[in-house]
């Protein structure tokens, strides 16, 4: 088992990750800001725009047709939202060059990433209007299309009522409203401010002989490409507090065969937190795998779905459980929901439930040593957090957890929001 | 054990048949903390018809009984075989397709134990008619959740209108009524016909030393018998060249209209290198046409007219094969007509050399980078190991192909008659 070599300067962070058990080479950069309303949809945007074409390859067309070239270089760009943080990202998949018997593919393919974020098309300083305006038209149905995955947009919706009120709860997309009010303008103030003052992240993973070398001369190519300037302050991100008052509960209806059922809770408890490795067991437990006590009980017992889990984001220490079922179910879903969360905190733990799960998690994370970018979301997680635990050490840390542990966590397991996606009541007039 | 290189990929592959039928093949990759292992029958939900040889009468089974004996496999007289799997430390699943039933595990340790559970368990069917009923409860949630899919839900009201006769037409998990009538029989029906070893693939990739892992599953093999293997006859009835209908259209709970676009193959039958030429073939000449580096989709864009979600597909199996194009539109009647016009202009004009080759070299690129994934090489070496097609030639045949088959295939395959479209209509308030 290898590990990172990180360099930095400043806001500008490398971390190579050496291993010859891929053929494919992986490289994605994070340039992560506080996430704001202020310019949150241009923000939201940009790396979409940047994907509308480069200096160099100033179309999408010109710049996709690159990427066939470089043997099919996967390409992408997009936004994502961790909490409270907004991430630009550029990735880049390059495939190996051994099997393809050629060279160079690599070095031309982080030019090609570094190019996207950096030296996006602009005329005069400015974005195209061609550009802004198909990107503007295919952002409001980037929007609008969360609608169409109902597993998420129940997620989704249920997460706004927990964040209700938080800087937390701002859309990742940004505001379908705000879409007709961008501009080049407010694109190109965007860009400037992410390019000056993001924290720079940039992750390789691949089959490199010389980790320290390739590491140096990324941050040299990094330091160039984003030239240094004052870097926003972000400090580590703080889980979301428990709260006292009443229990959210949302309902929303459409025309659905079947019923959404979200629950989640606060638990005051993440990533770098004493409590966090029993707090991971406390959700395998109960949601995380086949012999947890929600797909056992919900599914196996009770026959009322198909689905019946629970996820936790270490970050926020917000835990949610979903599942989907027939709409006339959805009391007594819920109530056999509660049960589970209540058995938690009785104690009323087996241990086979404590044992398997333990197993289980340790499985999913050295698995992760053979899946590259789950190796960069678990370290980057880290650098979020403000508290990098290396793969052994949260193996042995998850082995350390006993059951006073996990029920102790259990007593801070509170309910925040019900969320039900239902089919539409029919008014008997 | 038979044992073969392909140096190119760094790739080692050992296989044997064994005495009582069954294939194995292990893909060792050093330095995988994984091994993930899949135990496969030759057998999905298309196969609603058949009989063993000497059998006088053919039978003819529910829609979806091929998935729900999947899901009743991970029953034993212990309880549930997952349990099982968690105290090995397992990940375990399993999936059905139109034509194949896989069950897999994946582990970093006690890889022996979970191997054994794996063999045993799909091979002790164990059904009771409580556990049967119960079964029917959560596969009818399963399809309901399906039902509100728009990805799932367009592509099975395209294969409905494009399949008059063949059982590529109905859903994989058949419908809510059509799981009703299954009952213990007719699950041990299906179970005694269709895994038998002889009918079975077992596939293991990852990190381990295959020596070991291949004597493990001859002595697991070899303490349990089997009656002699016979011929299954799979019947599947004359499906005419044209389309059953020419269009269909679904309301459903979306934000803006969806629009597939699919061509039924006339001629089916393939099977080997034959069948994966035809494939590599049929996906690079779509890639050209309506691909992201492609004019066609970025004019598109361009006008409004689809989003980033626009995608086309090919499958080919020896019964079926059809292929897509579409996605979210602003105009379903206007993106087919593009979509014509289109295929007329490049029917007649040809595809560009360079387009060709470009596209071609990405489909290497990405073949070569998927080797990465054990889970994508259990899957897709499995499912073309049942069609007689080795996965590591895909970079040879994709190599060999030629600009004037391409053409040929363009203009043989986007036929009128063999055309149709299903399109999902949005209904209900949006958000």
């Amino acid at each position: 088992m290898t590990g990172y070599t990180s360099v930095h300067d400043g806001r500008l962070h490398v971390h190579v990750y050496p291993t010859h058990q891929f053929q494919t080479q992986h490289l994605q950069l994070k340039l992560v800001m506080p996430l704001e309303s202020e310019g949150l949809t241009s923000t939201a945007m940009l790396p979409y725009l940047w994907m509308e074409g480069t200096e160099t390859f100033p179309s999408a067309l010109a710049l996709m047709q690159r990427t066939d070239e470089l043997y099919g270089v996967a390409l992408r760009a997009g936004i994502a939202k961790r909490a409270d943080r907004h991430i630009a990202e550029v990735y880049a998949g390059v495939p190996g060059e051994t099997a393809l018997s050629t060279n160079g593919v690599f070095e031309e393919a982080q030019r090609l990433a570094f190019d996207v974020a950096t030296k996006p098309y602009r005329v005069d300083g400015k974005f195209p209007d061609k550009h802004v305006t198909r990107e503007k038209g295919l952002h409001r149905r980037r929007i609008e299309s969360l609608f169409d995955d109902k597993i998420a947009w129940a997620m989704d919706r249920c997460m706004k009522s927990v964040y209700a009120g938080e800087r937390f709860g701002l859309p990742r997309l940004g505001h379908l409203d705000d879409v007709e009010a961008v501009t080049s303008e407010t694109l190109v103030a965007a860009h400037e401010r992410l390019l000056s003052e993001a924290q720079a992240h940039l992750y390789m993973v691949g089959a490199w002989s010389d980790a320290e070398r390739v590491a140096a001369d990324a941050l040299a190519a990094l330091r160039r490409a984003l030239p240094s300037s004052r870097a926003s302050e972000t400090g580590p991100i703080k889980a979301l507090e428990v709260r006292s008052g009443e229990i959210r509960r949302v309902t929303d209806e459409q025309p659905v065969r079947q019923g959404k059922l979200n629950l989640a809770f606060r638990t005051g408890i993440s990533l770098p937190d004493v409590d966090y490795p029993a707090l991971m067991v406390y959700n395998g437990i109960l949601g995380g795998f086949p012999h947890s006590k929600l797909f056992v009980n919900v599914r196996e017992k009770a026959s009322l779905a198909y689905y019946a889990s629970s996820r936790l984001d270490g970050l926020t220490g917000v835990l949610a459980v979903q599942t989907g079922i027939e709409v006339a179910q959805v009391e007594r879903a819920e109530s056999i929901i509660l049960e589970q969360v209540q058995a938690m905190k009785d104690g009323r733990i087996s241990e086979d439930e404590l044992n398997y799960t333990k197993r289980g998690m340790r499985n999913q994370y050295l698995q992760a040593n053979d899946q590259p970018m789950s190796l960069v979301d678990l370290h980057f997680a880290g650098v979020l957090a403000g508290k990098e635990r290396s793969l052994p050490d949260t193996v042995a840390a998850i082995e350390a957890v006993h059951l006073e542990d996990v029920v102790r966590v259990a007593q801070q397991v509170q309910l925040d929001t019900v969320y039900f996606l239902r089919s539409e009541v029919t008014s008997h007039a | 054990m038979r044992e073969h290189e392909y140096s190119r990929f760094r790739q080692k592959l050992y296989t044997e048949q064994l005495d009582n039928g069954l294939t194995v093949c292990l893909l060792p990759k050093p330095g995988f903390e994984q091994v993930f292992a899949t135990f496969s029958t030759h057998y999905g939900s298309i196969d609603s018809v058949f009989r063993l040889s000497g059998e006088p009468d053919y039978v003819s089974v529910p829609e979806g009984i091929a998935h729900f004996l999947e899901h009743k496999m991970f029953e034993s007289p212990q309880g549930d075989v997952f349990n099982d799997f968690a105290r090995g430390g397992a990940t375990a699943n399993a999936y059905t397709s139109y034509d194949q039933t896989t069950y897999l595990f994946s582990s970093t340790e006690n890889v022996d134990e979970n191997l054994r559970v794996l063999l045993d368990f799909v091979q002790e069917p164990y059904f009771t008619d409580a556990s049967i009923e119960k079964e029917k409860g959560i596969i009818s949630q399963e399809l309901r959740m399906y039902e509100d899919d728009p990805d799932r839900r367009s592509l099975s009201e395209l294969l409905q209108a494009m399949y008059s006769e063949h059982p590529v037409r109905i859903d994989i998990g058949g419908t809510v009524e059509s799981i009703q009538g299954i009952n213990r029989d007719l699950l041990m029906r299906c179970y005694q016909t269709f895994y038998h070893p002889a009918n079975m693939l077992l596939l293991v990739v990852g990190g381990f030393d295959p020596e070991h892992v291949l004597d493990l599953v001859r002595e697991n093999q070899s303490g349990k018998s089997f009656a002699p293997a016979r011929t299954i006859d799979r019947y599947y009835p004359d499906e005419p060249p044209e389309v059953a209908k020419a269009k269909s259209e679904v309301g459903l709970s979306v934000s803006q209209p969806r629009c597939l676009v699919g061509w039924k193959d006339a001629k089916t039958g393939l099977r080997g290198r034959e069948l994966l030429h035809q494939e590599l073939l049929t996906a690079v000449v779509l890639d050209v046409l309506f691909g992201r580096s492609s004019s066609t989709y970025q004019e598109w864009v361009d006008e409004g007219l689809i989003d980033q979600q626009f995608g086309w597909e090919y499958e080919v199996t020896p019964t079926y094969g059809f292929s897509l194009v579409g996605g979210n539109t602003t105009s379903p009647d206007a993106l087919v007509s593009r979509i014509n016009e289109a295929l007329d202009k490049a029917a007649e004009a040809g595809l560009a050399e360079a387009d060709f080759e470009r596209c071609r070299k990405k489909t290497l690129g990405r073949f070569v980078a998927s080797l990465d994934s054990p889970y994508y090489i259990a899957h897709s070496y499995s499912s073309y190991a049942f069609k007689d097609v080795d996965l590591f030639d895909t970079a040879e045949v994709l190599e060999s192909l030629t600009l004037a088959q391409a053409n040929e295939r363009l203009r043989s395959h986007f036929v009128a008659s063999q055309q149709t479209v299903s399109v999902i209509t949005p209904i209900g308030a949006r958000a």
